[in-house]
């Protein structure tokens, strides 16, 4: 019964945010997978597809994690050979669009873990606004 | 930086030789079966010297090379994508490569290029959970500076406020003979199968 409701609430939760109206746009959130905390540093990385079904531009600004100490918005660049990660300020997903977060790419940096989760829940923030909230179990690697 | 897009293009000219070669070979010569991803270097360069500690703090010179074939990443533990990535797809390959009976598999090396982080110990918990057989080096700034210098392999301090910091550094992957020379590299997003196809032709095993 836990794995099911494991499986079905992240789409639950999509669903609600999606149809809760008010100031929250209509944003569908998928392909989410959370790595666990590697030894060590503990650090993890997220990554998922955000796509924007209203009219207006979804600006992301930061996202927050009750399993993580910190959660960052970064981007990976490979350029002549060199990797390179830098912040970003906020993450803009066009009307009608979908960006996607992925290895290589945009992604989320989780740090300071609170503990060994089994499974993460990520709110993503428009300001002061929660635009959507989605649980996912950690994926074990490699 | 320099000395490694040098070696890069010697390569890829003398591959692009070896192409045209074999293209006019006739029908019925069957082509020689050649890497996907690697780019093998015309000649092996020896490894320079160099003094680091391992994960168990032990000194580790040029010598930690000889007498088996490695995969040399360099990385930092406080990378979330690029580094668990490459040392997960690496871990993958070798494990496939085990699975399938190679003889021959590397062994997989991180050297930090981020040492006022990276403590023996640190290292030792990360690179474990990639695989008990990992190694990884590090030392101070300068140490590390002399294996990576001579190989072309760069990397870059960046503050990013708040006393934080990240490392701009070269994502390849070198293939290590056991004659501690650097014989071969991977570049750009490295594939699983590549890797497979590419490493059993290098070190000659299957």
């Amino acid at each position: 019964m836990q794995n099911v409701m494991r499986r079905i609430l992240p789409a639950l939760l999509v669903f609600v945010a999606a149809c809760s109206g008010g100031d929250a746009p209509p944003v569908v959130v998928a392909n989410v997978e959370v790595t666990p905390p590697r030894p060590g540093a503990g650090m993890s990385a997220g990554y998922l597809d955000i796509t924007n079904n209203s009219r207006e531009p979804l600006v992301i600004t930061h996202v927050t994690s009750p399993e993580f100490g910190k959660v960052e918005l970064h981007e990976t660049t490979v350029e002549d050979g060199v990797a390179r990660m830098r912040p970003l300020d906020s993450l803009v997903v066009p009307p009608g669009e979908t960006v996607v977060l992925e290895r290589g790419g945009k992604h989320l940096m989780l740090m300071r873990p609170v503990d060994t989760p089994d499974a993460v829940t990520l709110s993503l923030y428009s300001g002061e606004t929660l635009v959507v909230s989605v649980e996912t179990p950690v994926r074990r690697e490699p | 930086m320099n000395r490694l897009i040098a070696i890069i293009v010697l390569v890829v000219g003398i591959a692009a030789g070896l192409l045209l070669a074999v293209g006019r070979g006739g029908p019925d010569e069957p082509a020689a079966e050649v890497p996907r991803a690697a780019t093998v270097l015309p000649e092996p360069v020896p490894l320079p010297e160099f003094s680091l500690v391992d994960q168990r703090g032990e000194t580790r010179t040029r010598a930690f090379f000889t007498g088996a074939w490695h995969l040399l990443f360099f990385g930092f533990t406080n990378c979330p994508d690029v580094c668990p990535t490459t040392l997960a797809t690496l871990s993958t390959v070798t494990k496939t490569l085990r699975d399938q009976g190679a003889t021959d598999v590397p062994g997989i090396v991180l050297v930090s290029v981020d040492p006022e982080r990276d403590t023996p110990t640190r290292l030792a918990e990360y690179i474990a959970y990639f695989g008990a057989d990992n190694a990884a080096l590090t030392g101070n700034e300068t140490a590390v500076r002399e294996l990576t210098e001579p190989l072309g392999i760069y990397f870059s301090k960046v503050p990013l406020g708040d006393d934080d910091y990240t490392v701009d550094h070269s994502s390849v992957v070198l293939l290590v003979n056991p004659a501690g020379e650097f014989a071969a590299l991977f570049s750009g997003p490295l594939e699983v199968s590549d890797l497979v196809h590419d490493l059993p032709l290098l070190t000659g095993a299957s």
